[in-house]
């Protein structure tokens, strides 16, 4: 444990000293601001207009941190052999991708907390300049919403570095993962559709078709199952039930990826 | 202490590619001590070898043990400190944190960590550097550092790829020293070069590595002038008459393309050089060693051609 | 062996973890879906800009999203509210306008926004397709149905028709349809050829439902609406109430009205029922 700490820690600040987090985080600055600068643009909803687009800045911003910064961290380890290096001490092919991975983890926590203190300063300030307009807003809404961006972005960065364990190409893992994204976001939509009525106009294909997508929802992570800004925008209730199921489903999920990664992992080999 | 037999190792570079074999039958005893270097050309297979003693890589065919026990079950990154061709270090870590990392990833506490880092550093004259980006760190530095990171844990064996390349002449001589002083502390070190006058003075034993084959394993006796010091001149080639002239003041005659080279003590230089100019024998050239290690080590690569 | 064994050891509980909580999340999506609000359509305006250049896919996946809704309101025997009209109508309207030559979302708007009443939106959505696709009969065929069998407006009906029969392709009993239309106006025989012709183009079992439920009403109405000239050709007045064509033994007893309504005469003659042959409002 003590060495996988050493190696979070060192992948930690690897990240966190990245160039690319500025532009990130300038980017979603640019959000905040963007979001203080419009929301007198609209009528009544402001305070759902001021929700939307902090979580989705979060969102953005964690997508591009797990996408890029959290990618190079993987691969470039193995793309420029410094992963030779790390495996000459006395460390295991499993505490390194549990390290990396904590690593990453850590990096996008902390990268993500910043960035919530400061939509936080931005709701508080259009809170408090259009008083009358956030009647649903509720913090306890928003803090779970916000902390469900980073339960989806830590599912992403298992599918990181569980890609990055089956390539050896930073070019190839990014794409993989983009995929796996896309396919997670959309996978919902596919799903329901085929369970709807409409999909019995495709009665040829539909059989086959429904296996193969039942199959993948199984493969991919659902991760609409992990998006609470509607219910955080308009400030509904939720279960804890409906967030116990996603936080475990989402826990299982890169606890499963990351022992599969352990295994392909100490298999491979590094020349 | 470390037994290579017979390894094999075949690249396949992926799919629809022709397989290229990498180390074809290698065999090796590392005993304590021992200061080995490999030398061969590009692609010879040193690399190769390296990663499949850190298991790195898993040979096709052949085993690796370290004290006799296999290496999969053998906790020899404990005694091992490896550093690579060319280290790419992390860039925005500083010296300290990289070697923090070392230390605890070995197991050291973190004073033992400090001690030996601050001592390393000292002697590898990088403790004005330890608070900077690695990312800042020129090849030289970069070189050093990784020497730092191998060495915190004071492994018994030091595996070295290309340590000399791509370093000035300052920083040779500091990674000389340091080899020839964890020579003197008794370690067991296994380098692979091609800068070839260092393997030369470091060495006990030089394997020859050319197309993935050890060609020979050359003792120091083979490639250093021993005992008194010898004179070697290279003459055209002799006649009977000649020959039998000057043998009695020679040590050793060797036939080499064409020429003969003579080796005699040099105490007899002034004997030798009188006979030389009485048979009117025309001398085209002189050599501190009868046969250098650059000229074993071509003739090693021409006739694997 | 036994590393792999070990492996499975370690690997089987989160296996059997995951599909069961995968099992319950999607059961629980389900759920939330379905309990959720139709939710916000972001106008064209800016989901074209959002697209990126790829107005095609997203337009696609509108589509995918906007059906799916009502599929499974629809299954679920949910009726919808305004709300969900709103959502339905504008996810509509967007995707048509992302790429206004896709057929589906046509077909869908003539389907369940027209035949649930809501015309003018119906229409408004055919319109952007009629310009577009204007090789395509079935658009001009739609809204002149529309016209003619919701709204009853035979003239304008019979325009649309008109152009639908001079577009490639389309049916040849386009072009009788359209002189009856302009000749008998309203009359069930009219609509039973009308439907006879969508039913013709149309595959898929649920869209198919409903309509051969209203072919099957208006072909009652219309086996009544002979029996109405027959009455008055040999009696000489019109019937006063349904009933009388029993009670005159001109059929042994009523046929039942498949949506449960009362067949009733109007005045012209024409066979109607207190249904108005709509399924008793959201059901």
């Amino acid at each position: 444990m003590k060495k996988v700490m050493a190696l979070s820690r060192i992948t930690f600040l690897e990240g966190i000293r990245n160039r690319s987090v500025f532009g990130i985080a300038l980017f979603s600055l640019f959000i905040l601001g963007l979001n203080i600068a419009v929301a007198g643009f609209f009528m009544r909803d402001v305070g759902k207009v001021t929700v939307d687009m902090n979580l989705s800045a979060l969102s953005v911003a964690g997508l591009l941190l797990v996408f890029f910064v959290g990618v190079n961290l993987m691969a470039k380890d193995i793309d420029r052999k410094t992963i030779h290096l790390v495996l000459s001490k006395p460390i295991s092919r499993m505490e390194y991708i549990w390290g990396k991975y904590l690593g990453i983890l850590f990096f996008i926590a902390t990268s993500l907390a910043v960035l919530l203190v400061l939509s936080c300063l931005t709701v508080l300030l259009l809170n408090g300049m259009y008083a009358g307009y956030f009647g649903a807003f509720s913090w306890p809404m928003f803090f779970t919403a916000a902390f469900f961006v980073f339960v989806k972005i830590a599912v992403l960065g298992a599918i990181v570095v569980f890609f990055s364990t089956i390539t050896s190409n930073s070019f190839i893992t990014l794409i993989f993962s983009i995929c796996a994204f896309i396919i997670g976001t959309t996978i919902e939509e596919v799903v329901f559709y085929l369970r709807s009525g409409f999909a019995e106009q495709e009665i040829a294909i539909s059989e086959s078709l429904r296996k193969f997508i039942e199959a993948v929802s199984y493969l991919v992570p659902n991760l609409a199952a992990f998006d609470f800004k509607t219910e955080a925008a308009h400030g509904l209730a939720v279960g804890w039930g409906r967030i116990g199921f996603s936080l475990g489903y989402g826990a299982v999920y890169v606890i499963l990826l990351l022992i599969l990664a352990s295994v392909i992992f100490s298999r491979r080999e590094f020349n | 202490m470390i037994e290579l037999k017979s390894l094999y190792k075949t690249y396949s570079p992926g799919l629809f590619k022709k397989k290229v074999p990498a180390v074809r039958g290698l065999s090796l005893e590392i005993n304590h001590g021992d200061v080995i270097g490999l030398v061969g050309p590009n692609g010879a297979g040193k690399s190769t070898t390296i990663r499949m003693l850190l298991g790195l890589i898993r040979p096709d065919r052949g085993s690796i043990s370290f004290r006799g026990v296999p290496l999969k079950d053998a906790d020899i990154q404990y005694d091992i400190g490896y550093l690579p061709e060319n280290p790419y270090l992390y860039d925005h870590l500083t010296l300290e944190e990289l070697l923090a990392f070392s230390g605890r990833a070995s197991g050291l506490s973190s004073a033992e960590t400090k001690k030996r880092g601050g001592e390393l550093m000292e002697k590898l004259a990088m403790t004005e550097a330890r608070k900077r980006p690695l990312r800042t760190f020129s090849k030289g530095m970069l070189q050093r550092a990784g020497i730092c990171f191998a060495l915190l844990h004071d492994p018994s064996v030091v595996i070295l790829d290309e340590p000399m390349s791509g370093l000035d002449p300052v920083g040779r001589k500091m990674v000389f020293d340091l080899v020839t002083d964890l020579k003197g502390q008794g370690k067991t070190i296994f380098f692979c070069s091609h800068i070839l006058n260092d393997v030369e003075r470091l060495c006990d034993r030089i394997g020859l590595m050319v197309g993935g084959r050890l060609l020979r394993v050359l003792k120091r006796e083979d490639f250093a002038a021993h005992g008194e010091a010898s004179l070697h001149l290279v003459v055209n080639r002799l006649g009977e008459q000649e020959l039998s002239g000057l043998h009695p003041l020679l040590s050793d005659i060797a036939e080499e393309s064409g020429r003969h080279v003579l080796s005699f003590p040099a105490k007899s230089l002034t004997a030798v050089s009188e006979q030389l100019h009485a048979l009117n024998v025309e001398v085209l050239a002189s050599r501190s060693d009868r046969l250098s290690l650059e000229e074993m080590f071509m003739q090693a690569v021409e006739e694997n051609r | 062996m036994r590393r792999w064994g070990l492996f499975l050891l370690v690997l089987a509980p989160f296996l059997v973890g995951h599909v069961s909580l995968s099992r319950g999340m999607w059961e629980n999506r389900a759920q939330v879906r379905s309990e959720t609000e139709a939710g916000y359509v972001l106008p064209s305006k800016f989901s074209r800009i959002l697209a990126l250049g790829y107005k095609g896919v997203l337009s696609d996946f509108l589509f995918l999203k906007t059906a799916t809704f009502y599929g499974e309101r629809h299954m679920l025997g949910k009726s919808l509210d305004e709300a969900d009209w709103a959502f339905l109508k504008a996810g509509l309207d967007v995707v048509t306008d992302l790429d206004p030559y896709f057929f589906d979302p046509y077909l869908l708007a003539e389907s369940y926004l027209a035949w649930e009443g809501r015309i003018d939106e119906a229409n408004l959505i055919l319109e952007k397709g009629l310009k577009h696709r204007d090789w395509d009969w079935r658009l001009p065929y739609f809204i002149g149905f529309n016209h003619f069998y919701f709204q009853q407006d035979y003239e304008m009906g019979a325009e649309y028709i008109m152009e639908a029969a001079s577009r490639p392709g389309s049916h040849p009993f386009l072009k009788t349809l359209a002189a009856r239309l302009a000749y008998y106006g309203g009359k069930a025989e009219t609509g039973i050829v009308f439907l006879r012709g969508i039913l013709a183009e149309m595959d898929d079992p649920h869209f198919r439902a409903p309509l051969e439920k209203r072919l099957l009403a208006l072909e009652r109405a219309a086996e009544l609406e002979k029996l109405v000239d027959r009455f008055q050709d040999e009696q000489g007045h019109p019937p006063e109430r349904i009933g009388d064509l029993v009670l005159a033994g001109y059929i042994d007893a009523l046929p039942t009205e498949p949506y449960g309504g009362e067949w009733v005469i109007l005045a012209t003659g024409r066979i109607y029922s207190t249904s108005k042959f709509v399924s008793g409002k959201g059901g």
